[in-house]
């Protein structure tokens, strides 16, 4: 569904595209830095076509100031002729220069790159200087061997010639371990892609196309042979990389206005209800395929041509691929963010094709084994397909509870719960000498049901903490530990306020909502840990509860490219985000300290 | 899978895509210019450091038609229409027209550069603050130059990206004497 709307967008945008517009400074003039060998730092600026930047006004600094760059030998620009500063160098296109490195005195685990620069367009404006920085990672300075962490953003610093307004940059949704899978290179990224898909074809996502597969596969009967199957499943599988090559292209040009989409209401209520149209076929309220007539009208269509048939199985293919793309869309957002702001169609539309064919190899040896793999109907089968019909009611939920008050979202995971014990026969009696699965469905479907009713005795005692549903039945007897003290922002000016008024201390920033999970875990387990709470102690803390879901929440999010809680941004002393060092999810207390240390240091 | 089952399904992807595209469509053609009237009146209540270190309000000019020009010395096509401007004082500002030049500079730039070139209206220190003051009025990609005519009333008629040719400045200024 995201590819379809992706597509659409795309459709719009070529309709509209009439107007020439003006690009953030931070998306004309694209920064980046990596160390490419112990003492040479490559900065890259990818100017954008019609754009261009001065060779005079680039200005380059690190910090801590042990480390100097030599930024004397720039390369040559070409000469513009400028009616009032004479002949000036200018560099446009994809700029790279090696600036020499050198480190007085002990070496450093990591510095910052704060990089000056000022650029024009075409059209006939300029920009202001910008200042940018990039955290360099420089794991084994002395040894030689080396890793490079890149984040560009833009840095406000009092006095420099940068902007003033902290949240100046354009927030870059992705995380840094997503950042990190985009720099090996183009043919390192496709694979690893490909083995994004291949994880993924563990999800259930691919289980609704196995009974699309097999209403291709059973028709030929006893004649099907391996070749053949084979053949006719790599079409299937080829449709749909196809179709999610598409979507990789649309996301590569549209950038990250996909994730602006994305915080929608109405967006996120078509991904749930398709995850729930996808469930009742789970359940067997229907056969999950192509409408009988569309799918003799190919057939008819088709068959006239050689190899005709392997034509429709690929429309099929395609159009599996619309169906269950939803399924796959919540782990691929961070991946389809980051390919749209590498404004890269090329290299999008690869790495979604390479994921897609990861995600068709359990399809693939369905067909080479000419069905003989095809799942077994039985009762077995049935419970399996239940339990993913589950899941993905599961995971219509969660795709909606940005927008659920608590109390509905409980109720909902409850009656889930509950229905999905009723299910594994949790309330019927085991027949004597039953077989050992049915008994251990019936322990899990028990499990859910008290899970279920625990819940829902929770949420109607007033409890709206989803992993403390009874806390509330406990009385006034059990004290928590205190919690961490959080000072509430609700919008954009209070948080800079905020962080203006942190006075030289760092700054977190925590998302958090009532119906988030993860949250309620980090305030639980991790916030709880001595240790975290000792280096919690030396920073601001602030918190927005986007449970009310109101606007200005929803411009928090965006300014910092996130979809949702949970999320924790991290500010430096001077008021600066930290990028590369963002929570996304749940962390242990250990694993967080050690986040807060990179922080106060 | 049934008739109706099939008709839900594809009712709801047939839905799903309308209000895609509609949000889309909703989405693109924002970034209208900013409430005219409100934008005017923010310009108006600005304050900034002159050349001569005295701050200076805006609101003193109220009732003239105002252009608020934001500049710098480091702008090449700045430097191309301050002459235009110039020329511009001098002509209309007997009948009601003030130009302000607003520059995203240092003092030490600006001062020097105004007295060469002979700017004969006001000029202010805006800074960097006056870059975020551009964007808060409309101009959202913080480029320069960057222009505003704000009418008698102190409402905006326009804002202005690049360049502003002679001829375009003098069909938006004859209206408003």
């Amino acid at each position: 569904m995201r590819l379809i709307f992706a597509l659409l967008l795309l459709l719009s945008c070529t309709v509209r595209a009439g107007e020439p517009e003006l690009l953030e400074p931070e998306k004309a003039f694209r920064f980046s830095a990596r160390m490419i060998a112990a003492d040479r730092l490559e900065v890259r600026y990818e100017i954008a076509p019609g754009y261009y930047m001065y060779r005079d006004k680039f200005r380059f600094g690190a910090e801590p100031a042990s480390i100097s760059l030599d930024a004397s030998q720039l390369p040559p620009g070409t000469i513009k002729k400028d009616e009032f500063f004479g002949e000036v160098q200018i560099y446009r296109g994809d700029m790279r220069f090696v600036l020499p490195l050198t480190v007085a005195g002990e070496p450093v685990p990591r510095f910052t790159l704060n990089a000056v620069s000022q650029g024009c367009a075409d059209i006939g404006v300029c920009y202001p200087p910008q200042e940018q920085k990039a955290e360099i990672r420089h794991t084994g300075l002395s040894s030689g061997a080396l890793s490079a962490g890149v984040s560009p953003f833009l840095q406000s610093a009092p006095g420099a010639p940068a902007s003033a307004a902290a949240p100046r940059g354009k927030p870059q949704s992705e995380d840094t371990l997503i950042a990190e899978l985009f720099k090996g290179g183009y043919w390192a990224l496709v694979m690893s892609f490909f083995g994004f898909g291949l994880l993924l074809a563990l999800t259930p996502c691919v289980f609704p196309m196995i009974p699309i597969l097999s209403g291709i596969l059973v028709p030929h009967g006893e004649h099907l042979t391996h070749a053949r199957g084979f053949a006719l499943s790599l079409a299937y599988v080829l449709g749909m990389a196809i179709t999610y090559a598409l979507a990789g292209i649309a996301a590569g040009l549209l950038g990250t206005l996909l994730s602006a989409a994305l915080q929608n209401p109405w967006v996120l209520s078509g991904f749930a209800a398709v995850f729930v149209l996808l469930a009742a076929s789970m359940f067997g309220f229907y056969e999950l395929q192509l409408p009988s007539a569309l799918q003799s009208r190919l057939a008819v269509t088709t068959s006239k041509l050689h190899g005709g048939h392997f034509a429709s199985v690929f429309v099929m293919g395609v159009l599996s691929a619309l169906i269950v793309g939803p399924c796959v869309a919540a782990p691929l957002a961070g991946a389809l963010l980051y390919i749209g702001q590498s404004g890269d169609g090329v290299l999008g539309g690869s790495a979604l094709f390479a994921m897609a064919l990861g995600m068709g190899v359990p399809l693939l040896a369905v067909g080479a084994s000419a069905g003989a793999l095809l799942p077994k109907a039985g009762p077995w089968m049935e419970t399996v397909k239940r339990f993913f019909g589950m899941v993905l009611l599961g995971v219509a939920i969660y795709v909606v509870s940005p927008l659920l008050p608590a109390v509905v979202y409980m109720l909902a995971w409850a009656a889930l719960l509950i229905v999905f014990a009723v299910y594994l026969h949790a309330l019927d009696p085991l027949p004597h000498g039953a077989p050992g699965y049915r008994k251990l469905f019936k322990g899990v479907g028990v499990i859910s049901l008290l899970a279920g009713v625990a819940l829902l005795i929770g949420v109607l005692s007033g409890s709206r903490d989803l992993l403390q549903p009874l806390a509330g039945l406990r009385g006034a007897a059990a004290p928590a530990a205190q919690p961490v003290l959080f000072r509430r922002v609700s919008d954009l000016p209070q948080l800079e306020e905020a962080i203006r008024g942190a006075a030289g201390k760092p700054v977190l920033l925590d998302f958090y909502a009532d119906w988030c999970v993860t949250c309620k875990e980090m305030e639980a387990f991790t916030f709880t840990d001595a240790g975290v709470r000792k280096r919690l102690d030396e920073m601001v803390k602030l918190q927005v509860d986007v449970t009310a879901n109101l606007d200005e929440h929803k411009a928090l999010l965006r300014r910092f490219g996130l979809f949702g809680p949970p999320g924790i941004v991290f500010f430096d002393r001077q008021g600066n985000e930290i990028k590369g060092l963002r929570v996304i999810g749940f962390q242990p207390a250990d694993k967080f300290a050690a986040t807060l240390d990179l922080v106060l240091n | 899978m049934t008739r109706p089952l099939q008709a839900l399904l594809i009712g709801a992807l047939a839905v799903l895509f309308a209000g895609a595209g509609y949000l889309f469509y909703e989405w693109r053609s924002g970034g209208r210019p900013p409430n005219p009237v409100a934008t005017g009146q923010m310009v108006l209540a600005a304050k900034f450091m002159g050349l001569d270190n005295q701050p200076q309000a805006l609101g003193q000019w109220r009732g003239k038609v105002l252009v608020v020009n934001f500049w710098a010395t480091w702008c090449a096509p700045c430097r191309e229409e301050i002459p235009v401007f110039i020329k511009f004082q001098d002509q209309y500002g007997a009948r009601g027209v003030q130009f302000i030049g607003l520059a995203i500079d240092q003092k030490e730039r600006a001062g020097p550069y105004a007295r060469d070139i002979g700017i004969n209206y006001p000029v202010l220190v805006g800074g960097l603050e006056g870059m975020d003051f551009a964007r808060q009025v409309g101009n959202s990609r913080g480029v320069l130059p960057f222009t505003l005519v704000i009418d008698r009333s102190g409402k905006v008629v326009t804002t202005e990206i690049g360049v502003l040719k002679p001829e375009k400045l003098e069909s938006l200024l004859k209206p408003l004497l």
